[in-house]
């Protein structure tokens, strides 16, 4: 506990949408905010992502989808980090997402979804709240 | 005239003094939150040099000397008059931006919108795996596909959608838009196979495809190849499209994307210069004559955001700037060759400047952006429609109120009754100094770096504009700059209000979630039922012909379009021969 381990996210593009204003500004404001981030760049499978966040060793993946594909992708990436009996990296989502899907995508297991207007400053604090670090996991 | 400038600037100084200093004390302000201009600020203003007439070089005040924007309408009761359609042929309307889920989705919809009055040929949205060159029962893209846009994997999909279109909107009587880049060739190709089984001669053909491929790497993200081979797919096109079809542009480039992304409004207009230039070079290098070709590039849009007159300026120093460049640097003749040609809206407010948060505000936003496109010389375009940000939006409510607000601009403000009305304005005419000439500083960089191509490889461009991206949000952040509803005003006391659409989706939402399964069906049918030794065969010559670099493929892509080779089996033939670009880090 002596040195305070940084949150550490991986900000991820799933799908082949190719906006990514958004998840570079999330990935370099995050870091701002003092956390490690590390993007994926465009066009990651849910297969890929989940690969990233095991080899990165991450706390947090953050996902971001503007194509209207975040039905099949978000679920997906919950679904293999089960697979892979993974049970404390929390995953959260932004986009484009309407808000008739964020029920749905909650209940599959993306813990919360910010969408468009949403502060950095906002996702952070949400992330230090709901962070189960390498610490409190030990 | 230095005199008076000399008096002017004597007098300003005098007036700060006197009158702006007391007044700010009074409101106890150091610096005055307004500005004002004078001649002083224009010095050596020559009207001929710099704006000149509607039409005529620099293009400062326009591309064309007299332009009937909206066609007239026909005035009394609705029924009847709206089956007939408006008068003049030319601007009979088109159909918006548009495509969705399979190609019977798609064709579908346009039949529906042709029983509603549109006569104009398609502007073709195509999904993702089109735009990225992969095929619908590709495992990798699932969820992506007949999202964003209709999927084309084969000749048969276009030939499904284009059903539609015949007789009366015969392909030699409509005009075809593709938004498509990096398979843009692939994608052209297609329509070329489809008109010659129509009977349809290549050079009676009209469309668009966008077809602007660098900045795919700049914004936006359907790149597939990297940047030199691209090059080269987008001078096949140039040469092929110049050679057999006088009526079809090469490209629609533009800007709007970039600034999208983040860039600033000099990055935006630097960059797009840069990227136009590389675009023309390349046809210079192929052999063309500069006047022969480049009156056929257009653009697509450019600019974008809520900051009325600079975009107004922009818009005057980019149609300034392209002319300067495309005369004196690649010596052009033809006054046709130096015109920003296609962006028809003109200024506009930026789709990324809309909010999800009481997305009415919208229409306020775009009522702004409709008299800044009148004013910098566009048709008073009202864009986007309010629920641009709402993704399954593009409601028909808000596709009429976006008509609507355009419509009163032009007939009731009657903004387009005089061209290019704020020239000579000091403030306007300092502005386009201001922004042509930052543009060109960092044009000049771009230009030292070896051009818009070693710019993108090395990530100079993707860089610089995601850093501009994060400083516009810190400033949203610490309340610099101001979204009303989103960092502002958002307290309890304000109303939050939703919409609701009262008329029911263009594209049923039902066939919507079965498309995906749908066309990875039509497609496995398909590809067992054609000739599949052909297949083989033509993409073996595809890779020979591809390792050549001086060949021009689209003949063969044609040749692969009949035989039902589909889009991704030729992109992984060229991923093998040039590689796939990878993205540099952040």
């Amino acid at each position: 506990m002596s040195e305070e381990r940084k949150i550490r996210v991986l900000i991820a593009k799933p799908g082949l949408d190719g906006h990514d204003r958004g998840a570079k500004v999330i990935a370099l404001g995050l870091r701002d905010e003092g956390m490690e981030t590390i993007y994926t760049g465009l066009r990651q499978t849910p297969e890929q992502i989940v690969r990233a966040a095991i080899q990165e060793d991450v706390d947090v993946i953050g996902l971001s989808c503007l194509s209207g594909a975040h039905k099949y992708l978000f679920p997906r990436v919950v679904e293999l980090l089960k697979e892979q009996g993974i049970k404390d990296i929390l995953v959260i989502g932004g986009g484009n997402i309407p808000k008739e899907d964020i029920p749905f995508l909650k209940e599959k297991g993306i813990k919360e979804i910010f969408t468009q207007g949403t502060m950095v400053g906002e996702i952070a604090d949400y992330i230090r709240k709901n962070v189960r670090t390498q610490a409190t996991r030990a | 005239m230095s005199n008076d400038i000399e008096k002017i600037q004597k007098k300003k100084q005098a007036w700060e003094d006197k009158v702006l200093k007391p007044a700010l004390e009074g409101f106890g302000l150091k610096e005055s939150p307004t500005k004002s201009y004078t001649p002083a600020d224009i010095e050596g203003f020559d009207f001929l040099s710099k704006v000149g007439f509607p039409g005529e070089y620099p293009f400062t005040a326009g591309i064309y000397a007299a332009q009937p924007g909206m066609p007239d309408p026909r005035v009394g009761r609705a029924t009847a008059q709206r089956r007939s359609g408006p008068r003049a042929a030319r601007l009979v309307r088109a159909a918006g931006y548009s495509g969705y889920g399979t190609a019977e989705d798609t064709r579908d919809y346009y039949k529906e919108m042709q029983k509603r009055g549109d006569r104009g040929g398609p502007n073709l949205a195509f999904d993702l795996p089109t735009q990225c060159g992969y095929d619908s029962d590709n495992p990798m893209i699932r969820g992506d596909v007949g999202k964003v846009g209709v999927t084309v994997d084969t000749l048969r999909d276009f030939e499904i959608i284009y059903e539609t279109f015949q007789g009366e909107t015969e392909l030699d009587r409509i005009a075809s838009n593709f938004t498509i880049n990096a398979p843009a060739n692939i994608i052209i190709a297609m329509y070329f196979a489809l008109s010659e089984k129509r009977g349809i001669p290549l050079e009676k053909l009209r469309a668009t495809p966008q077809n602007d491929i660098l900045k795919e790497f700049v914004a936006r993200g359907t790149y597939i190849f990297p940047p030199k081979p691209s090059m080269r797919m987008f001078r096949d096109s140039m040469v092929f499209l110049n050679k057999y079809c006088p009526r079809i542009n090469i490209t629609s480039a533009g800007g709007y994307h970039i600034r999208g992304a983040g860039a600033t409004r000099e990055q935006d207009l630097a960059f797009s210069m840069a990227i136009l230039i590389a675009y023309l070079q390349e046809g210079v290098n192929a052999g063309l004559d500069i006047d022969s070709f480049a009156p056929r590039f257009t653009i697509n849009q450019f600019g974008g955001s809520m900051e009325m007159f600079k975009e107004i300026a922009f818009h005057r120093a980019s149609r300034r700037m392209y002319a300067r460049i495309v005369k004196e640097r690649f010596g052009a003749k033809s006054e046709r060759s130096m015109l920003l040609r296609g962006g028809r809206m003109g200024a506009h407010i930026g789709c990324e400047n809309t909010t999800i948060q009481r997305p009415l505000n919208n229409l306020t936003r775009s009522v702004i952006g409709a008299v800044a496109s009148a004013l910098s010389g566009g048709e008073g375009t009202a864009y986007p429609p309010y629920d641009e940000p709402l993704i399954m939006g593009r409601g028909l409510e808000s596709s009429q109120l976006a008509r609507d607000a355009t419509r009163i601009v032009h007939y009731e403000a009657k903004l387009g009754e005089v061209r290019d009305p704020l020239a000579g304005s000091y403030y306007i005419e300092s502005l386009t100094d201001e922004i042509e000439e930052a543009a060109q500083k960092e044009l000049n960089k771009i230009e030292t770096m070896g051009g818009a191509v070693a710019s993108i490889e090395n990530g100079y461009m993707q860089r610089e504009v995601a850093k501009s991206a994060q400083a516009r949000q810190r400033r949203i952040e610490s309340g610099e700059d101001l979204m009303v509803g989103v960092n502002c005003f958002v307290s309890e006391d304000e109303l939050e209000l939703e919409i609701k659409h009262l008329v029911p989706p263009a594209y049923d939402p039902v066939r919507r979630e079965q498309a995906e399964e749908k066309q990875i069906r039509n497609l496995t049918e398909l590809k067992k039922n054609r000739d599949n030794r052909t297949v083989t065969q033509l993409l073996k010559e595809l890779k020979e012909k591809a390792k050549k670099e001086d060949e021009n493929l689209i003949p063969h892509f044609i040749e692969c379009a009949k035989a039902y080779v589909s889009e991704q089996e030729m992109c992984d033939i060229l991923r093998e021969v040039f590689g796939e670009y990878e993205p540099v880090s952040l």
